[in-house]
């Protein structure tokens, strides 16, 4: 699919449409759809930010290519004034007292926010079912999740109910969504888009994303959205990504997959073969496709989960319902803060701030937390190594095809292990896309850090070739 | 204060006990034979250069986040935040 960001431009440009109109049928699409993707719905900002550009059309003067373009945002992210509930019991009454960078981004450039978006709580879960509002069901059929965490963004999109989503990519929670309901979704190396505003899960592994429904858009949003921060002084230096520079495939000529990924009995049969089937067509265009050694997928989801569980519980030790949130008083300070925690936290957030507090005690720490630190590390040599040999890596995004709603609740080892391909990425902090192609929940492509050139380069290629 | 804490005290989570299915994610840690067992952490740099670090600086908050924050207020007395009783043990 072609950019819907240059086409609604264009329709808004040549007064084909309003954006008035464009944003009251967006929001009414999602004010009525069943597919409980909103937690709340920003109409009154969005309607009054769309008779501004319908304004300025109609007084000739020129509009940026976003402006006036409707997005939605997962709702982990601040935006002044608006609910930011993290689909959570505990903060289901807070409001934003400011707006994260990358969404101020966006906003600066004309978008125009509709819907807070829902999704597992805190970002803890792969399957939207771990919300205060309702399991999100999946674009392509409501009786299978919609994935997670960012499932409310990865449906709007698909539905068309929002032009562009921002999600958070923790663990997989871009792509995988993005993947089981058909839409493109970025990872971009880590600190490439600040953090600022974000709430944090794994602060050392979350990251900001798009999820839309063209190479072409997600281009477009990762150039808004990038940039050092002074708010997240873990942001780098990147360079704007031209159009013309990702629409040839001149630079790849070697992909490598992970061997241990496709010849296992946990992968489902079909996205098994859909997966080698694609590497023959890779190969007959005179790629060359290269085997790769990586680490089994019981390493890869136990090292994430280990550091995930370890930052979140430190990440959330701040939620006591001391200065915010839905606290309820106890008969001391420590009470309070017991009984806030445990009447508000979900069972998943819970197990995991448990686990978390468990691997960094004394007497666990060395034993678990630094031997997971230690695999990170020998993980992210991995693939150092492995980018000296290839400059792309593919990869399904998952070995399974969506779980029905209530599946993964009932079994949440079978969740953390369907993290299987794309954790791994999230460890070595690089830049990673799912694709609506190849398989039926899609394919990863992996650039080296900093390379989303060649990752969206290659995306194109794909698009052409299978 | 007994110096053992357990997981519900250090989580503050009434009744919280370690889970097993988590449990098995830190046993395949536990078996795990990394090549080297201390982190040098030298694969990942997200820490800031001393050089670039940023200038301190006060930055007053906006009368609009002021009164949000406020809103925020779980108990809030005359514009005052209300904390919950402390005792000292």
């Amino acid at each position: 699919m072609d950019s819907q960001i240059k086409k609604i431009h264009q329709q808004l440009v040549t007064k084909q449409i309003s954006c008035t109109a464009l944003v009251q049928e967006k929001l009414d699409l999602l004010k009525e759809n069943t597919h409980n993707t909103v937690n709340s719905l920003l109409d009154k900002i969005a309607l009054e930010l769309a008779v501004k550009v319908d304004a300025k059309i109609a007084n000739g003067e020129e509009i940026g290519l976003l402006e006036g373009i409707p997005f939605g945002i997962k709702d982990v992210y601040m935006v002044q004034g608006t609910y930011t509930t993290a689909s959570s019991d505990l903060l289901k009454n807070y409001k934003s007292a400011y707006t994260a960078t990358a969404i101020q981004k966006l906003l600066d450039a004309g978008a125009i926010p509709l819907v807070k978006e829902n999704c597992d709580s805190f970002g803890h879960g792969s399957s939207s079912e771990n919300t205060i509002f309702g399991a999100v069901k999946n674009a392509l059929n409501t009786e299978l999740v919609a994935g997670g965490s960012s499932g409310g963004s990865a449906v709007n999109v698909a539905k068309d109910y929002t032009v562009f989503s921002i999600g958070g990519d923790t663990g997989g929670s871009i792509r995988q969504p993005a993947g089981y309901n058909h839409i493109y979704g970025l990872k971009p190396t880590y600190g490439r888009i600040s953090r600022y505003g974000l709430m944090a899960y794994a602060s050392s592994t979350d990251c900001v994303g798009p999820l839309a429904k063209s190479i072409e858009d997600i281009r477009i949003l990762l150039n808004v959205m990038s940039g050092k921060d002074i708010k997240d002084q873990t942001t780098i230096t990147s360079t704007e990504i031209k159009e013309d520079s990702i629409l040839n495939n001149g630079k790849v000529k070697t992909i490598g997959y992970f061997k241990n990924f496709v010849n296992n009995t946990s992968i489902d049969p079909k996205i098994k073969a859909d997966f080698l089937a694609t590497l023959e067509k890779i190969k007959e265009q005179g790629i060359t496709i290269k085997e790769l050694d990586f680490f089994d997928s019981d390493t890869l989801v136990s090292t994430y989960y280990t550091l995930a569980m370890a930052e979140t519980a430190s990440n959330l030790s701040r939620l006591d319902g001391t200065n915010y949130g839905n606290r309820i008083e106890g008969d001391n300070l420590k009470d309070t803060y017991a009984i806030t925690r445990s009447e508000n936290f979900s069972e998943e957030s819970k197990r995991r701030i448990v686990g978390g507090n468990q691997v960094l005690s004394q007497g666990f720490s060395d034993e678990i937390y630094l031997k997971a630190l230690a695999l990170r590390d020998q993980i992210s040599d991995n693939f150092d190594k492995d980018f000296k040999e290839v400059d792309i890596i593919l990869s399904p995004v998952t070995p399974n095809t969506p779980p029905k709603i209530g599946d993964s609740l009932k079994d949440p080892l079978a969740m953390y292990l369907s993290d299987a391909y794309t954790v791994g990425f999230s460890l070595g902090q690089l830049p990673t896309l799912t694709v609506p192609q190849g398989t039926s929940t899609g394919l990863q492509i992996t650039a080296a850090k900093n390379q989303e050139q060649t990752l969206l380069k290659f995306a194109n290629f794909l698009k052409e070739t299978i | 204060m007994s110096k053992i804490m357990t997981v519900d005290v250090l989580s503050s989570i009434k009744g919280a006990q370690s889970s097993e299915t988590v449990n098995k994610l830190f046993d395949v840690i536990k078996n795990a034979q990394p090549n080297n067992n201390n982190s040098s952490n030298n694969v990942n740099y997200n820490c800031v250069s001393l050089n670039d670090l940023r200038e301190d600086v006060v930055m007053e908050s906006s009368a609009l986040e002021k009164k949000i924050i406020i809103e925020n207020f779980p108990k809030e007395k005359n514009g005052y935040l209300v904390v919950a009783k402390v005792i000292e043990d």
